[in-house]
């Protein structure tokens, strides 16, 4: 028999309590090899049949289970207890995050749902159905959607995102990789307009690159490599007005000058308008200034470099010559 | 009252299938209710393919294709049935493809195709090893797409069926715990399966057959329950699926021993011979002494000379699922698995047209209509061939759609319901739900629901038998008074999950009483229902298809109905 | 307490790689000075790979994947040159480089292709190396460990409580790092016990700080710094601890601003003030260093008060 553990649920019932509170089960799990699923199963069928919770597939593969796990978001299906015991034998399991509680361990996902059917997730084509057959697709096309397409819409990413937590607007994790997969997909017409729209506040580049998302995903989606994969794309399609383009494209730019970071041009190439420079620029730079941070340097206002290179430029210059002949795109 | 001119219960292939035909066919008010959200439906477990002729690897038939299916099926399809499936399935692949749904390619670009069991060419079109999932996703996206009102986690207590004709159903909303009426012109059933009622089984805590039970108790038969498949590649004790495709993709099956048995059992197709024969073969090893693992149930599904590239490109789930479930890396080393109840053959009996029929000349129950895993029209016959059940699920769901779409624009007749029949339907519906919140007996829900599979798995099973079926007779009238014990602890309304559980404990041990009274009927042994006691198929007395009709005292009665044969006659079936 | 001028220099000990990152030679200077000066009095050996591109700090694969891999594989072609682990003390560095390095270390196809570009400059990267950032080797054992370092400790940091803020590039994904738990990190707060120090619990600790979306969206860039440093305050902390310079710009320079987006998300008003520190600038104030020589005077927010109660502790 495996030893004694302790699940401790965050729990809440809309009918009685005014706040959630702390309950412990103590409990011989049913064994050895049993999920952490297999466990909460356990308690409410054996122990505290008011524990409330979803699942239903407990194969990783229907979304339903996704809640927090000792302070992380994930599916409680796909592993085993005993990888999330802590020092004490304990497991805390909490409802995810960002989203209302419904009861115990339930929680509201209509924001996520919202989020999904935002980006317009599915496929369009103005052009007439082939009159026979399928659309081919190049296995390599296949690829640029495969891991995008396994996403189970568990949530697991909301719960955990740094952009969602901080602004409901942001269209979050698994619906930029839903959008990716669209925007990837051979069979789609549409994926300029979606690359404008996506570009736009609450878009692509309103995520903080945080990995929160690719730590909680249980599928290899992983929405930032997505989101990444969308501005790669973006870029592509010279979608480059914005702050995030800018940003980018900027850091380049210095890169390929002298091979590492003029920190302080790097903002004066990122902002679009000089009412951005002077409200969200120009405080810090005198802040900074004065501290003996950094040097402001008018120079920075002109092309050119302005900081010494790395030693062996050439190295470097050479290197990224070459991935630009090796990259069609940047060849248009 | 919540008005609809057509409800369809279950979101999975077969309910967002009907649901874009009945809107396709100009089906103006169309709402899907489920009990999870539609893309938590178990559709979405599907992993191998879905078989279509379209000859993309080698030379294949709609004829090729049908013939595998009945014989497959061990003879008890009706071949109308069998027929239009097979004929249907590549305008429905290309349809799906055109809509949006992702699909592995070959070098050409074309669809990938890959073998299956039973299947004389490769024709399981696959999206790597999730088939199901991508297909699921891919028609929930055109439901987002067209709008479609989604009752999303409300659950169904009954449907209500009044003077021949089907006028809604009772519903409660699971969030607030109300109960309420759906008035609707049409009632469509893609509830899905009752795999749950098996100790170890492929299907979601949810696969309990509600829609199954809850259309018996209206009145409506149900059909060949007895046929049940067990996969023969469920991850060995915790019965999670790990793809035929595995075998598709060349994978072996070894005993305890190492000893590639299929040699015994069907040496010509081996592996890759259906399911329903290589389930047996497992568990003929298992019982004579040849397993693996320490208690001996176990045999072992050896994919490692099919290479890590292979494997990560054609099967990452089920790699990612064995390393997650059993902590082993199958590039390196085999995984022990074994029979798992999958899919149930029978069901809800419809003609082609996915219309709901309910006695042996298939008289038509107005309004209401059926389609996939929960129905049996019947295509499948005694066991179903890996990869047509997602086909079946969406062709019969489209023309179950159809057919709803002709009907409302049609043959529909303002039936005669007085508010009398909505509102007794409501008592009733809210009586139960009263009684079971307050149940307050001694028993615990979840030590009759093990005891239940423990037992249905031990004496229905793979292999069956006069003595072990009669006594799982008794016992389950035993499991109805236990049920009439048992306790429930939360009596509140709001999401109460035990509630659902309690109410799908009910259904499942009356499903079992149908499977088991069919079992014990049926003497002799065909595709997914085997005798040890008639070890043989008997085409003289029992090629025909068992329907179960609800008795006064709630027992099973058993009638049975021709199987339609018209171009393929029974022979002996040897793979 | 030691000469201000002096820095003791210890046992020469294990040698690495040494790439600082471009904050550390720009605007956290003192990142730099503060972390040569620790390694120098634990005899941790430096050897600086000055001809080391930028990173690229998870922002040019937005537009230049291929540039930035190949730029890195060289990098840790460098490393891989001299046979030594390659050290950071910058978290994004340590995320960027980790990343690329089990990519290459798993997938040859990527490695060969990545060689190929490398090939005209004479590198080539067999992925042999090691990436760690400095809190892992102050942290483990069979690099320097705490083990060692706390009997190196001359001025513990009693009864400063010390909040300590891991990030993300640090603990996330944890299947690729593999040193800390991904949500219940533990490594920072136990260098902050082994120094003396209390460690503050408090929410956000392996949170986002924001920074990367400062020029996208400086609203919600500011408003999780702020959250995290009021969490922080509200939990009592003294002082703020982090890994990453990236993190300390968000945290520390732009904590006027903090200050504000949190008044504009309705999250509560007042001043922040909390000073932050970087991890070698904590180290060596247990050392017996003086803020002077840790270039704390750099920093937008005073860092005076924890100077106050370290040397109070002392006396």
């Amino acid at each position: 028999m495996p030893e004694p553990i302790t699940i401790r649920v965050k729990r809440f019932d809309p009918e009685t309590d005014a706040e959630s509170y702390w309950q412990d089960y103590t409990f011989e799990p049913p064994s050895e090899d049993s999920t952490l699923l297999d466990c909460i199963n356990h308690i409410k069928w054996f122990i505290d049949g008011t524990l409330t919770y979803r699942m239903s597939c407990r194969s990783a593969i229907c979304g339903s289970c996704a809640m927090r796990v000792n302070g992380g978001g994930q599916l409680v299906c796909n592993s085993q207890y005993r990888d999330h015991l802590d020092a004490d034998n304990t497991i805390t399991v909490e409802p995810a995050g960002n989203m209302p509680v419904v009861k115990d361990l339930v929680t509201d996902a209509t924001g996520f749902w919202e989020k999904i059917r935002a980006v317009d997730p599915y496929i369009r084509s103005d052009r007439e159905r082939e009159a026979e057959g399928e659309h081919l697709m190049s296995p390599e096309d296949f690829s640029n959607i495969d891991d995008a397409s396994t996403c189970i819409m568990c949530g697991a990413c909301y719960s955990e995102c740094a952009s969602y937590e901080i602004d409901k607007n942001f269209l979050g994790p698994a619906a930029l990789a839903k959008a990716q997969r669209v925007v990837h997909d051979t069979r789609d017409e549409e994926q300029g307009p979606r690359l404008a729209r996506l570009s736009e506040y609450g878009g692509m580049w309103d995520c903080a690159h945080c990995f929160a998302c690719v730590q909680a995903c249980p599928k290899p989606v992983n929405p930032l490599y997505r989101i990444v994969d969308l501005r790669n794309e973006a870029h592509r399609r010279n979608f480059h007005d914005n702050n995030g383009s800018r940003h980018a494209r900027g850091f380049v730019d210095i890169i390929e000058e002298s091979g590492w970071l003029d920190e302080a041009k790097l903002p004066l190439k990122s902002v679009g308008s000089l009412k951005e420079f002077v409200t969200d620029l120009l405080p810090m730079g005198i802040r900074m200034g004065v501290k003996n941070k950094f040097r402001p340097n008018p120079m920075h206002l002109l092309p050119g470099r302005h900081h010494p290179p790395v030693p062996k430029m050439n190295e470097i210059t050479k290197i990224i010559d070459k991935t630009k002949a090796a990259d069609p795109a940047d060849n248009e | 009252m919540i008005e609809h001119d057509v409800v369809i219960v279950g979101a999975g292939l077969a309910g967002q299938s009907a649901a874009l035909a009945a809107i396709a066919g100009g089906a103006k008010d169309v709402a899907i209710l489920s009990k999870v959200h539609p893309v938590r439906s178990h559709s979405g477990a599907a992993q191998g393919g879905i078989a279509a002729s379209l000859g993309n690897e080698a030379e294949d038939s709609v004829e090729m294709h049908d013939y595998d299916t009945v014989k497959g099926g061990d003879f008890l399809s009706d071949q109308d049935a069998s027929l239009i499936l097979t004929e249907s399935a590549p305008e429905m692949i290309y349809a799906l493809e055109h809509m949006g749904v992702v699909f592995s390619r070959t070098e050409d670009g074309k669809i990938a195709q890959r073998p299956f069991g039973g299947h004389s060419s490769p024709r399981a079109c696959f999206a790597a090893d999730r088939t199901g999932h991508a297909i699921l996703h891919g028609l929930f996206e055109q439901v987002v797409k067209h709008d479609v009102k989604i009752y999303s986690e409300w659950y169904m207590l009954s449907i209500i069926v009044h003077d021949h004709g089907c006028h809604g159903i009772v519903v409660m909303n699971i969030d607030s715990g109300e109960i309420e009426v759906i008035k609707t012109k049409a009632v469509m059933f893609g509830t899905g399966g009752y795999g749950r009622i098996f100790q170890t089984t492929t299907n979601a805590f949810a696969s309990t057959g509600d829609g199954a039970i809850i259309s018996y108790r209206a009145g409506v038969p149900l059909e060949d329950t007895e046929f049940m498949q067990f996969h023969p590649t469920g991850l060995y004790r915790h019965g999670i699926l790990a793809s035929e495709g595995a075998r598709g993709e060349g994978a072996y099956l070894i005993n305890g021993e190492g000893e590639r048995f299929m040699e015994r059992y069907a040496a010509g197709m081996m592996e890759l011979a259906p399911r329903d024969i290589v389930s047996r073969a497992e568990q003929t090893e298992i019982d004579e002494g040849r397993g693996g693992e320490e208690d001996g149930d176990a045999v072992y599904l050896d994919l490692r000379h099919l290479g890590r590239e292979r494997i990560m490109e054609r099967l990452p789930q089920i790699w990612q699922l064995s390393r997650d479930f059993q902590g082993i890396d199958m590039i390196e080393e085999p995984i022990p698995i074994q029979p798992t109840a999958h899919y149930s053959m029978g069901g809800i009996p419809t003609n082609v047209d996915g219309e709901v029929v309910y006695d042996e000349e298939n008289t038509v129950l107005a309004g209401y209509y059926s389609a996939g895993e929960c129905a049996c029209v019947s295509t499948h016959g005694a066991n179903r061939l890996g990869t047509n059940s997602l086909l079946e699920a969406c062709v019969y769901g489209d023309r179950a759609g159809r057919s709803i779409a002709k009907y409302l624009s049609g043959g529909y007749e303002e039936r005669p319901a007085t508010p009398q029949v909505f509102s007794d339907a409501v008592a009733q519906a809210t009586e139960r739900a009263d009684r079971v919140r307050a149940m307050d007996g001694p028993e615990r829900l979840g030590d009759i629901r093990n005891d239940l599979k423990v037992a249905m798995t031990n004496k229905c099973g793979v292999y069956r038998d006069e003595g072990p079926l009669t006594e799982l007779t008794d016992e389950l009238r035993e499991f109805r008074g236990r049920y009439a014990r048992a306790h429930i602890s939360d009596r509140t309304r709001r999401f109460n999950t035990e509630f659902l559980e309690a109410v799908e404990l009910d259904h499942m041990i009356e499903l079992a009483e149908v499977m088991v009274a069919g079992a014990l009927a049926r003497k002799e042994s065909r595709g997914g229902h085997s005798r040890r006691d008639f070890p043989t198929r008997d085409d003289e007395n029992f090629l025909k298809h068992t329907l179960a009709n609800r008795a006064e005292d709630g027992t099973p009665d058993l009638t049975y109905k021709p199987v339609k044969i018209i171009r393929h006659e029974p022979v002996e079936r040897t793979y | 307490m030691a000469n201000e001028t002096d820095v003791q220099a210890g046992e020469p000990g294990k040698r690495y790689a040494f790439y600082p990152g471009c904050v550390s030679k720009g605007a956290c200077k003192e990142l730099k000075t503060s972390t040569e000066l620790v390694a120098k009095h634990l005899g941790i050996q430096l050897d600086e790979l000055r001809e080391a591109a930028c990173c690229g700090a998870g922002v040019t694969d937005d537009v230049n994947p291929e540039m930035t891999d190949a730029l890195n594989a060289r990098t840790l072609a460098l490393a891989e040159q001299k046979g030594l682990t390659l050290l950071t003390q910058c978290s994004t560095c340590q995320g960027v480089l980790n990343k690329l390095n089990k990519e290459v270390q798993e997938d040859e196809r990527k490695r060969d292709r990545l060689n190929e570009v490398l090939a005209d400059t004479g590198y080539q990267y067999n992925g042999t190396i090691e990436v760690k950032h400095l809190l892992w080797v102050l942290v483990d054992d069979a690099e320097y460990g705490l083990t060692r370092l706390r009997e190196q400790v001359k001025q513990p940091l009693d009864g400063l409580r010390v909040a300590a803020f891991y990030g993300c590039y640090l603990v996330r994904p944890s299947d690729l790092l593999g040193f800390d738990h991904p949500h219940r990190p533990t490594s920072l707060d136990e260098l902050v016990t082994a120094l003396g120090g209390e460690p503050v619990e408090y929410g956000g600790k392996t949170k986002c700080c924001g920074f990367p979306i400062q020029m996208m969206n400086p609203k919600n860039s500011f408003g999780m710094a702020g959250t995290h440093l009021a969490d922080a305050r509200d939990k009592g902390a003294d002082t703020m601890v982090t890994p990453c310079p990236l993190c300390h710009l968000n945290l520390d320079a732009r904590q006027p601003d903090a200050e504000g987006a949190l008044q504009e998300l309705g999250k509560g008003s007042g001043r922040l003030s909390m000073p932050v520190l970087h991890v070698p600038q904590l180290v060596a104030l247990a050392l017996g260093y003086d803020a002077r020589q840790l270039g704390m005077a750099t920093h937008i927010v005073s860092t005076d008060a924890v100077e106050g109660k370290v040397a109070a502790a002392g006396a």
